[in-house]
């Protein structure tokens, strides 16, 4: 085996020029594998990040069927007591309870539909940082009378500015619309589209008093210390309060579940891909190296080196090239993730368009360590499969015609 | 059972015939040869060029398989032996030398005379005694770390021959070894195999239609259109 590894190792570097090839194509295979699964997962999480931190959070609990139509008189039973419980669990790091429904909002200029809730503007901020996304006016922090904070889109859209004048118009809890005169204290320039086009915030004693809520809240929203919690703290929940409906933000919003998995299925698509290109190369180039050596390995069949060991010296010389490239490309690839997981990417060129869809304009690409080793694996299994079939090669070849090749 | 050369016989073929089917006319390249080659005989295959003089060598080194006859070598009929069994035959009992020499390029010269004793799973040891005092024999033993590029074609013959001898065959078969060679080295390649013969008692069968080689020769076989057309023993 000692002399086998020595020949194969040998071997690779009788054409430095060619196996540079390979290995700088197994490096860079692996540097992009890495970089395009750090920046998916840069693109994931900013998305579902700032979907949980700046809209629906990690936990919520409702009425259980309050969402079916967002009723306003379906208030959320043992308000006082989930609360209460809520303030002493540490796993819990902000809460906020709202009061929630949806009606019209109209401007001198034009009205159209809205969610709007009432909110209570030193608990909410704590849980979806909107303080930090203010793009013009202040968060709830003016003097005026019965403010309210919108999306900026929906304020270009009602073409109101600060200061400005919007009447909601909801239902209250008999049913009755009501309606109220609000003065424009802030606009919201958030990753989410709901937000910024079609979500209106109010005080939760204003929207309480218009439509004859009391202090009664439709939803706690509940944002964790650790997201691996959640189940935990969902069960108690739901255990100590049957009569509510507790959902985390993969049944709230089952679309980021589902890019969840789509992303995956993308990821798996991406390796194989960049798998079918580094094996097509490595077959190439191992072919090319058996062919050229058909008549040495026709000798060593010939003085009795049987096919296992011409088999296995093909393969190990594969083996080889990928353990020179393999820990370069994830050597590179980890560097990049380091630097730009620091720096972030700047996508500003194309935030219009990331806005649209929910992203941040800056994505910090990561990897988990546990990544590097599935790719390591990855580049051995693919170096193995690409050696199979010049090592086939090499040992379906005659030792008799093989000796009289030139 | 004794040849005419009164020694034991070794390799006996008996009916040989050998044809390709690589074109659309079938090429007959062996008819009807019966040959039995002693212990310890030191013989030259002879003939012109696509007399079959390679292809009956290929067929006692077990590398190619008759159409039709039998071949025993050493009282094994190898005809019979499946491809794993007849690449151990050959691991154990034939000793190669070519044309081209088929050194391995990436070893040293030590190493390439290392390297079929290494198939044979012999002790790193007696790898190490044996081949130091090969090369010394043949006056290489400074070049023992020199790979088969920085060696003359003489030389590198040289070493193919003690390749050959390293893994102590019964016989070598040499296919041949001398055409690539000046007359000096080839002089001096066919004086050591002849000593080797002479010292070692071990049995080489040459193909060749080098003059040099059919003069030291003791018996010379000549092959004409796939058949032996004379089997002359010498003296």
């Amino acid at each position: 085996m000692k002399m086998l590894i020595t020949i194969a190792w040998r071997n690779i570097w009788r054409s430095p020029g060619r196996s540079f090839v390979v290995i700088g194509s197994i490096v860079v295979g692996i540097w992009a594998l890495i970089f395009m699964l750090g920046f998916m997962n840069g693109f994931m999480i900013s998305y579902i990040n700032g979907a949980i931190q700046h809209e629906i959070s990690h936990i919520q609990i409702h009425h259980p069927q309050f969402k079916d139509d967002y009723q306003i008189d379906l208030i959320l039973p043992n308000q006082k007591a989930i609360l209460e419980d809520i303030q002493d669990d540490e796993r819990i790091r902000a809460f906020s309870a709202r009061s929630l429904t949806n009606g019209m909002i109209a401007s001198p200029r034009k009205a159209q539909g809205v969610r709007i809730y009432g909110i209570l503007p030193e608990m909410e901020k704590r849980v979806t940082h909107h303080d930090s996304l203010v793009s013009e006016g202040t968060y709830f922090a003016s003097d005026l009378k019965n403010p309210i904070v919108i999306g900026k889109d929906l304020g270009e859209e009602l073409k109101v500015k600060i200061r400005g004048k919007v009447v909601l118009t909801f239902q209250d809890e008999k049913h009755n619309l009501v309606s109220g005169a609000f003065r424009v204290a802030g606009f919201l320039d958030t990753t989410s589209p709901m937000i910024n086009k079609s979500t209106a915030y109010i005080l939760k004693d204003d929207l309480n008093r218009i439509a004859g809520l009391g202090s009664g809240v439709h939803e706690i929203a509940l944002f964790l210390e650790n997201p691996e919690t959640e189940e935990v703290v969902m069960l108690k929940l739901q255990s100590n309060y049957p009569k509510v409906l507790v959902e985390s933000w993969r049944s709230i919003a089952p679309e980021l579940e589902l890019f969840l998995s789509m992303t995956d299925s993308f990821l798996w698509v991406l390796i194989l891909i960049i798998m079918i290109a580094l094996i097509f190369g490595i077959i190439n180039t191992m072919l090319m190296s058996v062919l050229e050596r058909f008549r040495e390995l026709g000798m060593l069949m010939a003085v009795g080196m049987n096919r296992v060991r011409v088999f296995a010296m093909i393969v190990l010389e594969t083996i080889f090239l990928s353990l020179v490239g393999g820990p370069l490309g994830i050597l590179i690839g980890w560097l990049t993730m380091k630097w730009l997981g620091k720096s972030g990417m700047d996508l500003s060129n194309y935030s219009e368009g990331l806005r649209e869809f929910g992203y941040s304009s800056i994505l910090y690409p990561f990897i988990e360590t546990s990544t590097y080793w599935t790719v390591a694996l990855v580049v051995v299994f693919t170096a193995l499969a690409g050696a199979l079939y010049p090592a086939y090669k090499a040992i379906k070849l005659n030792p008799t015609e093989a000796l009289h090749t030139v | 059972m004794e040849t005419a050369t009164d020694k034991k016989v070794v390799i006996r073929t008996r009916d040989i015939a050998k044809v390709y089917h690589e074109s659309k006319i079938p090429v007959q390249a062996l008819k009807d040869v019966d040959l039995e080659i002693g212990e310890g005989e030191f013989t030259a295959i002879v003939g012109p060029s696509g007399s079959g003089k390679t292809t009956l060598l290929n067929i006692i080194g077990g590398l190619d398989k008759p159409t039709d006859g039998r071949i025993q070598i050493g009282g094994t009929d190898i005809s019979k032996l499946n491809e794993s069994e007849l690449i151990d035959f050959r691991l154990h009992n034939i000793g190669f030398v070519f044309q081209q020499y088929n050194l391995i390029p990436v070893l040293t010269a030590k190493e390439n005379v290392e390297f079929i004793m290494l198939l044979q799973k012999r002790s790193k040891h007696e790898m190490d005694e044996r081949a130091m005092l090969l090369l010394d024999e043949v006056g290489l033993k400074d070049k023992a770390d020199v790979r088969p590029s920085e060696l003359s074609g003489g030389q590198q013959q040289r070493v193919a021959v003690i390749r050959a001898l390293a893994s102590r065959p019964k016989f070598i078969l040499a296919d041949e070894p001398t055409a690539n060679l000046d007359s000096a080295s080839a002089n001096n390649l066919l004086d050591m195999m002849a000593q080797m013969n002479r010292e070692e008692g071990i049995t080489f069968i040459f193909s060749t239609h080098d003059q040099r080689v059919i003069d030291k020769a003791r018996r010379v076989v000549t092959l004409e259109d796939g058949m032996i057309k004379h089997d002359e023993v010498r003296g």
